[in-house]
Parts: C-alpha cells; sequence; structure tokens
C-alpha cells in the first residue's frame, strides 16, 4: 500500500475511532487516535498477519501495549477481516468480545490482553526467545505509550531483548507527549526515550509518527543493527485539529457535534454503519 | 529438597522438551548440570522478577512450559501483578517456584521472610499452591504441576530436609496420612511435617496418638480428606509456617464453615506480624509457639480435656 493510500487508510480509522468512543461512550480517544498511524503502518504494512487463520504459525505477533487506546486496534483488526466490521458496534457493551481493555478471553485472536501498562515488551520477549527456541523466523512488534514508559518492567524488558539479542523485536513507542494527568515530558522529566533505549543496548530512530508511510519505511529497516532489538520513537498527533495536543481527550468521550466536526475535518467516514 | 528439585527438573526437561527454567540470578552452582545438559532451556534473566514473569509469561504463550524460579518472597510479592496479570488472567501453565518460603531465610531479614507466599497466590485464581513437606515429595510434585492447565506455586526448603514415610501415593490436591491415631488430627502443612512427626513420636510415649495429615496442596485444599477426618475425630490441628490469612488453616476453616462440619480447629503457626529480631528458623517456631513442643504441648492438652474421645 503506498503512503497516499496509508494516509487514506488511517483517516477511515480515525473516523471509527470517533464513532466508537461515541457509541461505546469511553473515553481514552486520544490514546487511540495517536495510535492510529502507527497501527496502520503495522496492520497494512510490517506486520505478516493471516486474517482468516489468526492463529497462523508463522504469523508475526503483536501487542499494543497501551491497551487503553483499543479502538485503533480494533478498528484495524475489523478492516483488515480478522472479524465483521459490525462487531465494532459491540465496542464497550457487556459480555462484549471489544471491552474498553482488550481480554483474550473476549477476542481470543489477540495474542495478549492488555490495560495494565508496562507488560507487553516482557511478553514480547519472551515469547521471541521462545520462538527462537522453536526455530521460528517470526517478528514481533509491541506498541507502547510515552507515559508507559514510566514503568520500570519496560526498562527490565528492554534489558532482557537487548541482552538475549532479540533483533525480530521491534518497539514503536507512541510519543504523543500526553499521559493520563499532564505533559509526558512535565511528568517525568525529559522523557529522551530514544537515547534511553540505545543505552539499554537497542538500536532506535525517532520518526514522524503522523506520517505511515515514514512509520513504514522506518519499520522496514528493523533490525535497525543486527543483534540488536530495535526501537521507534513515534512522535505522534491526534489527526484532529481541535483536539490536537489536549489533554482532556484522555477522558473525555465526543458530543454528537464534536464527532461530526471532527469527521467532517477528516473527510472519512466509520468503517461500520450504525445497528 | 533443593536437590530433589533439580532431580525432578533434569528429568522433565529430559522427558518434555517444552520445559525451559528460568532464574531472577539465584541458584549459584545450583543448575550447572541443567545448564551443561540444557542450554538455551536455561534462562537467567537477572535481578529482575517483574521480566522473570513476564518472559515466563511470553514462553507459555509460545507453548512452553517454563518454570521461574527465585527466593521465595522475591517470586511471589515482588512481581504480584506480573503473576496475576500476565500469568495468572491469561490462566497459563507456568510454574512458580518460591525458593525458602516462610521463614527458611529467617536470619536474613524480614526482606527475605515469606510467610505470605502462599496466601499471596492463593489469590491468585486458578493457581495450583503446592508445598512439599521432604524431597521425595518434591520429586513427586513437580512433574504433575506439568500436566496442570494453568499456573502453579511451589514452595521449595533448603537442602537436607528428612524424608518421611507414608502409604497414601504422592497425588497432587491429596492429603497423605502419615500417622496412624485417634481422636483428633494434626494437619501439617507442607514442609512442618517433619516437627509435626517430632511431637507425634514425643506423644507416643504418653499414649496420646493424633493422626497426622500431610497437606502437601494448599489450594486447592483436599476438602474430601478433611471430611473423612470429621468423621472420625473432634479437634484439628493445623500447623504452618504461613500467614493466618489465606493458608491451610483459613483453607480448613472455610471448608468447615461451607459444610458445617462440627470439628474444632486450632491453628499453630506464626502471627500476622513482621518477624523481627534476627531469630533463627527454630527459635522463630518456638518464640511463636509452632514447634514440635507445641505441637505435642497442643495434643497433650486436647487429651486433657477430652477432645479425644472417638465420635
Amino acid at each position: 500500500m503506498d503512503a497516499a493510500l496509508l494516509k487514506q487508510k488511517a483517516r477511515e480509522i480515525r473516523a471509527t475511532c470517533l464513532q466508537m468512543s461515541y457509541d461505546g461512550q469511553e473515553g481514552h480517544l486520544s490514546s487511540a487516535l495517536t495510535a492510529v498511524d502507527v497501527l496502520v503502518a503495522l496492520y497494512y504494512g510490517w506486520l505478516r498477519v493471516f486474517p482468516d487463520q489468526p492463529r497462523h504459525p508463522q504469523r508475526d505477533r503483536f501487542i499494543l501495549s497501551k491497551g487503553h487506546g483499543c479502538t485503533a486496534l480494533y478498528a484495524v483488526l475489523a478492516d483488515r477481516g480478522f472479524f465483521p466490521r459490525g462487531l465494532l458496534r459491540e465496542y464497550n457493551r457487556e459480555r462484549s468480545a471489544l471491552p474498553n481493555h482488550p481480554c483474550i478471553h473476549a477476542l481470543p485472536l489477540l495474542e495478549f490482553s492488555a490495560g495494565s501498562l508496562g507488560h507487553g515488551l516482557g511478553i514480547a520477549a519472551g515469547m521471541l526467545y521462545g520462538l527462537r527456541l522453536k526455530g521460528s523466523a517470526s517478528r514481533a512488534a509491541v506498541v507502547l505509550g510515552d507515559g508507559e514508559c514510566n514503568e520500570g518492567s519496560v526498562w527490565e524488558a528492554a534489558m532482557f531483548a537487548a541482552a538475549h539479542r532479540l533483533d525480530r523485536l521491534l518497539a514503536v513507542v507512541d510519543y504523543n507527549g500526553i499521559q493520563a494527568v499532564g505533559r509526558s515530558d512535565d511528568i517525568m522529566g525529559h522523557t529522551s526515550l530514544e537515547e534511553k533505549f540505545r543505552a539499554f543496548g537497542w538500536a532506535a530512530a525517532t520518526v514522524d509518527g503522523s506520517d505511515p508511510g515514514a512509520l513504514l519505511a522506518a519499520m522496514e529497516r528493523a533490525p535497525f543493527e543486527p543483534g540488536r532489538p530495535s526501537a521507534i520513537v513515534a512522535r505522534t498527533r491526534m489527526g484532529v485539529s481541535f483536539m490536537e495536543g489536549d489533554v482532556l481527550w484522555h477522558y473525555r468521550k465526543p458530543s454528537r457535534e464534536e464527532l461530526q466536526r471532527a469527521l467532517a475535518e477528516l473527510g472519512a467516514r466509520p468503517i461500520y454503519e450504525k445497528a | 529438597m533443593r536437590r530433589a528439585f533439580v532431580d525432578a527438573l533434569m528429568q522433565m526437561a529430559e522427558r518434555d522438551p517444552r520445559v525451559v527454567f528460568l532464574t531472577g540470578d539465584l541458584g549459584y552452582g545450583v543448575f550447572d548440570a541443567y545448564i551443561a545438559r540444557f542450554g538455551p532451556r536455561y534462562v537467567n534473566v537477572g535481578v529482575a522478577e517483574a521480566q522473570l514473569v513476564s518472559a515466563a509469561a511470553g514462553l507459555a504463550l509460545e507453548g512452553f512450559r517454563p518454570l521461574a524460579y527465585s527466593i521465595a518472597s522475591f517470586m511471589t510479592g515482588r512481581p504480584l501483578e506480573q503473576i496475576r496479570f500476565c500469568v495468572g488472567y491469561p490462566r497459563l501453565p507456568v510454574i512458580l517456584v518460591g525458593a525458602g518460603g516462610g521463614y527458611c531465610y529467617s536470619t536474613s531479614g524480614v526482606s527475605h521472610h515469606a510467610p505470605d507466599d502462599v496466601a499471596l497466590m492463593s489469590l491468585v485464581p486458578g493457581m495450583t499452591v503446592v508445598v512439599p513437606g521432604d524431597p521425595n515429595e518434591m520429586r513427586g510434585l513437580l512433574p504433575q504441576l506439568l500436566k496442570v492447565d494453568g499456573p502453579s506455586y511451589v514452595r521449595i526448603g533448603k537442602f537436607g530436609e528428612p524424608a518421611y514415610e507414608s502409604a497414601d501415593p504422592i497425588v497432587l490436591g491429596r492429603a497423605r496420612r502419615l500417622r496412624d491415631g485417634e481422636g483428633l488430627a494434626v494437619l501439617s502443612a507442607g514442609e512442618m511435617a517433619p516437627a509435626v512427626l517430632d511431637a507425634a513420636d514425643r506423644l507416643a510415649a504418653e499414649n496420646v496418638r493424633p493422626l497426622v495429615y500431610q497437606f502437601h496442596t494448599i489450594k486447592p485444599v483436599d476438602a474430601e480428606a478433611l471430611d473423612a477426618l470429621a468423621r472420625q475425630v473432634r479437634t484439628l490441628v493445623v500447623v504452618e509456617e504461613a500467614s493466618p490469612l489465606g493458608g491451610l488453616y483459613a483453607a480448613v476453616l472455610a471448608w468447615r464453615n461451607e459444610k458445617g462440619r462440627d470439628v474444632d480447629v486450632i491453628r499453630l503457626g506464626p502471627p500476622d506480624a513482621f518477624a523481627l529480631g534476627n531469630l533463627r528458623r527454630e527459635t522463630l517456631r518456638q518464640e511463636y509457639r509452632f514447634g514440635p513442643e507445641a505441637v505435642a504441648d497442643v495434643c497433650r492438652e486436647a487429651a486433657r480435656r477430652g477432645g479425644l474421645r472417638q465420635r
């Protein structure tokens, strides 16, 4: 898929996230919107996946470690044909396959549940260690939040991955600059994530995270250095001008007017029809 | 018991290529033979208990049967979040191994005390919790944990624990009768068995003969064995080197209340407190009154009160 098509796809996925947040009456909209370009680059480009055989042994593994941004993941999975698009209407309903933090019991095609931060990277590193024992060439990608990188377990996992030379591991940090109660760079000081990953033995790059084409180009260079896991610090954006950079959208659900305004700005429709 | 653990581990790894052993930088020299034989199926994650559990979970997701090993207090309390979220929630077949549970490392301080390991692990839904009492139970139970379709925790002691005999086989979830007797029963939680047998030996000369049952599996507790005991005796004495919350005593009380059984349950074990003072394990057991003398005293007292009359 070329860069223009990836951008169009990202607009549709954003429109879908907005609609799901409105329909499901659940926040974390900013966390989903900033992850959209990364997920589009992964699921329409880098990841080797088999939508009709989601547990295919040769698939690449993917974990959305910042699980609160899951509408973006659900939308991409539906669009790629992992499940019917109509299922997106069930987001955040009781007993839904699509709860507001991904759950492998609700949606078994996922590699792992999320909701508690700081786990995805360590799990993926363990999976890759196992894949190597099995002689598998599958890779693994993990999307983390920048706020999530406050968790010490992220850095235990980073050490492990580098020590075991897991160069089939790709970590993408959704560096949207926002965490639950403020700006990431203010709360824990200078985030310097690229330098941190390097210091932990990774190869790392900072990329314009609002451009899925640029993201995919960076991903396709992974492993950036043989024998080292790769980290991409993606400087991401929500992609809706009146929401951009506002911490409030970690919590707020869009009103009908805000939804319409955002969809009009995107020039895209959600990928599912209202019931 | 650690020798028995390594023996069992070697056999399991030999038979089952899915077995991977992970350590949080502990067990110096203990696993040399395993490392030499199984190479990459030994992983030292460093002093990083969160990653110890997460890596084990990742391996289990890929079809392996990982064992994660650390000192009991660092194996349970420290990565509890990883245990509940990464292992318990997805019901992964990870065997968590806590070396030196209870007050095994008594003089290393509160940091190394793990009277709470059994309770913490019992809180995780679906977790099987095992405390072998001697090397034979260690050898017998560990391979059975490989067949459990979910997470498990096993507390292991040090080196050189005495072995004991029983006609009952070593079966996960089933209590074992170590001594026949009458009137009252002493229920040993895991590694308290030798102390309880010591007490029973002392009492034999006084014609007080409690039944002795060994509960190596704390969760799920053997309710059938408890039901059978309730038909035989009026008093159950639980001896545990574990928190009064969430261990064998708590399980026996829950069983009694749920089933409405008419038995007295007496507990011997440490209180809900941090054990200060750098006391040796034997001293701690004396201070907290759950060593062999205390067990013998309680049985004598029950006999004197007439608690030994048969049903």
